[in-house]
């Protein structure tokens, strides 16, 4: 009597992958969907809509090609707001990512009450920034500014002194950053956190028998080591401050005078309270270039760094 | 029993039957909302809370008497334009909008109530001057809105501080405020602002600096709509601002929101502001011990004697042309009308009627009504219902009509005097001017161009007139 083996066909082989792939796609497919209805589509009619002079309360416009984009750029507000959003960028981003550091490296160490501090750490990630904003507005109101009567009764400031958190151009952008800043450093400390965390300790022992000491055990084998994701942290959070309009829209509304804009805030200014919607697209994907490029420029550095 | 790959497969398809359900209920859901005997009204959150306490069991109540369901929902004021950007956007959505200013932007999708205008006028005579030139367009002939109410914009000041000052009844003048300031900051120095006038991004300040330009002659444009911003009056108007907040006023009022006025005048932070009675409203439910020195002045009067305000709040009912129940909406608004007096008394005389004569008593002839409707109203602020000491502190608004006035003044509202509303051009003309950060005639200048621009835009769009001189 033969025995009968089964061997797989070729066949069979293409079946399986064939299946395999369709699975694939099948999987993909809402991820696809979703981003195509909610990302791609909107993108591209506000591309088009920024051609036009359609207006919030007509459904019908016309083709203006880029005068939209002209009279934007010659607006001084306009070129007050560009200037304001890579400020607000580079300042929160710079601080998030020093203050995410220093944070990552304090929870990487065993003290009594750890989980406590990484629940407050990580509150204001889980707050609605319209609740936290609002609680932020009292803090910096300009007449009942809860910091200025304790720097009042601290004595740091005089019976005639106080700060107009918002009412000075200065100083309302500092109390932007400073929230934007509280907002984004729980997300930026967890990433930062991670990072740290898959360096395996073998190599922090190898630096230290080698006699690195401390700073250049952080610059010259844990940041290098961390780049990949730290440019993960950089890039998502360079995009969600450049596209962000929450935090100046409730604190502010743009003011004093229109000084505080960002483009974000701006183009909802212009295009949805205004009604002006060609313009307001036209503001608001001015940025798409910029961020496109850092887009690519980071995840190709991320890239590079991978093989460390 | 399922393989694995079966039960993805049949996932993944239920996940592809959820998506096609998720894009087709949008259309369902509105087809339902749509069914006949259903009423959806859009509104703002109430100043006065006691006004909405009001306002919804009576519309729900008079759509049970007609066998309508009705549906009320609030926002925000500041939500009012931006729902109405998305559902017109969407052609889908309420059937009645309400907005608070200028609807005027959305003219092209709400149906003309010219008719139920015409109707009520029948009814109770002419509605207010300022409510018309708020809801009508006469370039397009249209009648896009209906205001069932507007309110007065009077001065609050803080009359124990000016008594010592030697003006008892409060300043009469723009210049008394700059005459006032530094005798307010030696008599109460604890104030922080001794004069309260936003020169912010919010709408209080939208009207209080529309208030001080038309008070020294100068408007955003002229009676047939041509751009007349850029003017000695405009000029003169900045610089008084300039003076005013040098003496009176502190970098605070660059940053006040909707409440902010209220909040400082409340707190004897500020001895006068510019404010309809929500805030002494608030006062007066929290026993607010302000409440004794709060008093009020009519508008003040400009270097020429011109007197004259913004309304506070106006109303503009909307129907959007996709409603379905567009004639259930004009029964609902007719209605609104004639409970005028229940609503000026629910808002706790915050609201003041549109029509005048829908405020007279039942059975007064048509020529009697206007004249009667405001013995009514008069009546209410001559003895306030709502516990005022002494019970006339409200008297002065029974005769604000004559020196209150509508955005777009000296001509109609349109939507181009709704873009720089809510753009704040004015707003920002005249911060920037207070504050230095411009001179006057550059802040002027500049403000002068974006206005032609936006002028010139709805002008292309044949929905406001003018042009022809503009300066």
């Amino acid at each position: 009597m033969s025995a009968v083996v089964a061997v797989p066909s070729v066949r069979s082989g293409v079946t399986i992958r064939r299946a395999d792939r369709r699975l694939g796609v099948l999987m993909l497919a809402p991820a696809v969907v979703y981003i195509t209805l909610l990302v791609a589509l909107p993108f591209l009619l506000a591309l088009f809509l920024s051609l036009t002079n359609s207006s919030a309360g007509s459904l019908d416009f016309s083709f203006v090609g880029l005068r939209n984009f002209r009279s934007v750029v010659a607006n001084p507000l306009f070129q007050r707001s560009l200037r304001n959003t890579f400020v607000f960028t580079f300042v929160s981003q710079l601080a998030v990512i020093v203050m995410g550091n220093v944070l990552a490296r304090a929870l990487m160490k065993t003290f009594r009450g750890k989980a406590i501090a990484r629940f407050l750490i990580l509150m204001p990630w889980a707050a609605p920034i319209s609740l936290a904003t609002l609680g932020w507005l009292w803090i910096f109101d300009s007449t009942f500014s809860v910091i200025n009567w304790v720097l009042k009764v601290a004595g740091w400031l005089g019976p005639r002194d106080w700060y107009y958190w918002l009412g000075d151009t200065t100083l309302a952008m500092v109390a932007i950053i400073t929230i934007h800043v509280w907002r984004m450093l729980p997300f930026s400390t967890i990433i930062l956190l991670a990072g740290l965390t898959s360096i395996p300790n073998e190599v922090r022992e190898a630096a230290a028998i080698d006699g690195a000491g401390t700073l250049s055990r952080i610059f010259r084998v844990e940041l290098p080591m961390m780049r990949p994701i730290l440019t993960v942290a950089v890039l998502f959070g360079v995009v969600f401050t450049f596209t962000d309009m929450s935090v100046v829209y409730l604190l502010t509304r743009g003011g004093p005078f229109n000084s505080t804009h960002v483009l974000a805030s701006l183009a909802f200014q212009e295009g949805v309270l205004g009604g002006d919607v060609g313009r307001g697209a036209s503001v608001a994907i001015f940025l798409v270039p910029v961020l496109l490029v850092l887009a690519i420029v980071m995840l190709r550095s991320a890239r590079t760094a991978e093989v460390v | 029993m399922d393989t694995r790959r079966q039960f993805i497969v049949k996932g993944g398809k239920l996940v592809a039957a959820g998506v096609a359900a998720t894009a087709a209920g949008p259309t369902i859901l509105v087809r339902d909302a749509r069914a006949a005997g259903q009423l959806k009204i859009l509104q703002w959150a109430h100043f006065v809370p006691a006004y909405d306490k009001w306002f919804d069991p009576w519309a729900k109540e008079w759509g049970a008497k007609k066998g309508i369901d009705v549906t009320v929902d609030h926002v925000g004021f500041a939500d009012v334009v931006p729902r109405a950007t998305a559902e017109v956007a969407a052609q889908s959505g309420h059937d009645i909008h309400m907005f608070l200013g200028l609807a005027s932007a959305f003219e092209e999708h709400v149906i003309d109530l010219g008719d139920v205008v015409g109707n009520l006028e029948k009814k109770y005579g002419k509605q207010v001057e300022l409510a018309h030139r708020s809801t009508y367009n006469p370039f397009t002939k249209k009648q896009f809105a209906l205001s069932d109410m507007w309110v007065p914009d009077p001065g609050n000041y803080h009359r124990d501080v000016w008594n010592k000052i030697g003006k008892p009844n409060g300043p009469v003048t723009y210049e008394d405020l700059v005459w006032a300031a530094p005798e307010v900051k030696k008599v109460a120095p604890q104030m922080q602002i001794p004069i309260g006038i936003g020169l912010s991004q919010d709408i209080d300040s939208n009207m209080a600096v529309r208030n001080i330009l038309w008070c020294h002659g100068g408007s955003i444009q002229d009676k047939e709509g041509n751009v007349v911003l850029n003017s000695p009056e405009t000029l003169r108007a900045l610089e008084y601002t300039k003076k005013l907040y040098s003496v009176g006023m502190t970098q605070a009022v660059l940053s006040w929101n909707a409440a902010s006025n209220n909040q400082a005048f409340n707190a004897q932070e500020t001895s006068y502001i510019l404010n309809s009675i929500s805030a002494y409203r608030t006062a007066q439910d929290n026993k607010l011990p302000v409440i004794e020195h709060y008093y009020f002045t009519p508008a003040l009067k400009g270097p020429t004697g011109i007197q004259l305000a913004s309304e506070h709040v106006m109303s503009g009912y909307v129907v959007w042309k996709f409603s379905k129940n567009q004639d259930v909406a004009k029964e609902f608004l007719t209605a609104l009308v004639d409970a005028s007096r229940e609503s000026m008394l629910a808002s706790k005389l915050y609201n003041f009627p549109s029509f005048y004569g829908a405020a007279a008593d039942p059975g007064t002839a048509l020529a009697k009504k206007n004249e009667a409707g405001a013995a009514w109203i008069a009546a209410q602020c001559n003895k306030d219902p709502f516990g005022s000491t002494p019970p006339d502190k409200l008297a002065l608004l029974a005769r604000s009509l004559p020196w209150s006035t509508n955005l777009g003044y000296p001509g109609f509202a349109n939507p181009a005097e709704g873009e720089i509303f809510d753009t704040y051009v004015l707003t920002d003309m005249f911060a920037k001017a207070a504050t230095g950060a411009l001179s006057p005639k550059d802040a002027m200048t500049e403000a002068s161009n974006r206005t032609k621009e936006i002028f010139n835009k709805w002008r292309q769009k044949k929905m406001v007139p003018g042009g022809g001189k503009d300066k």
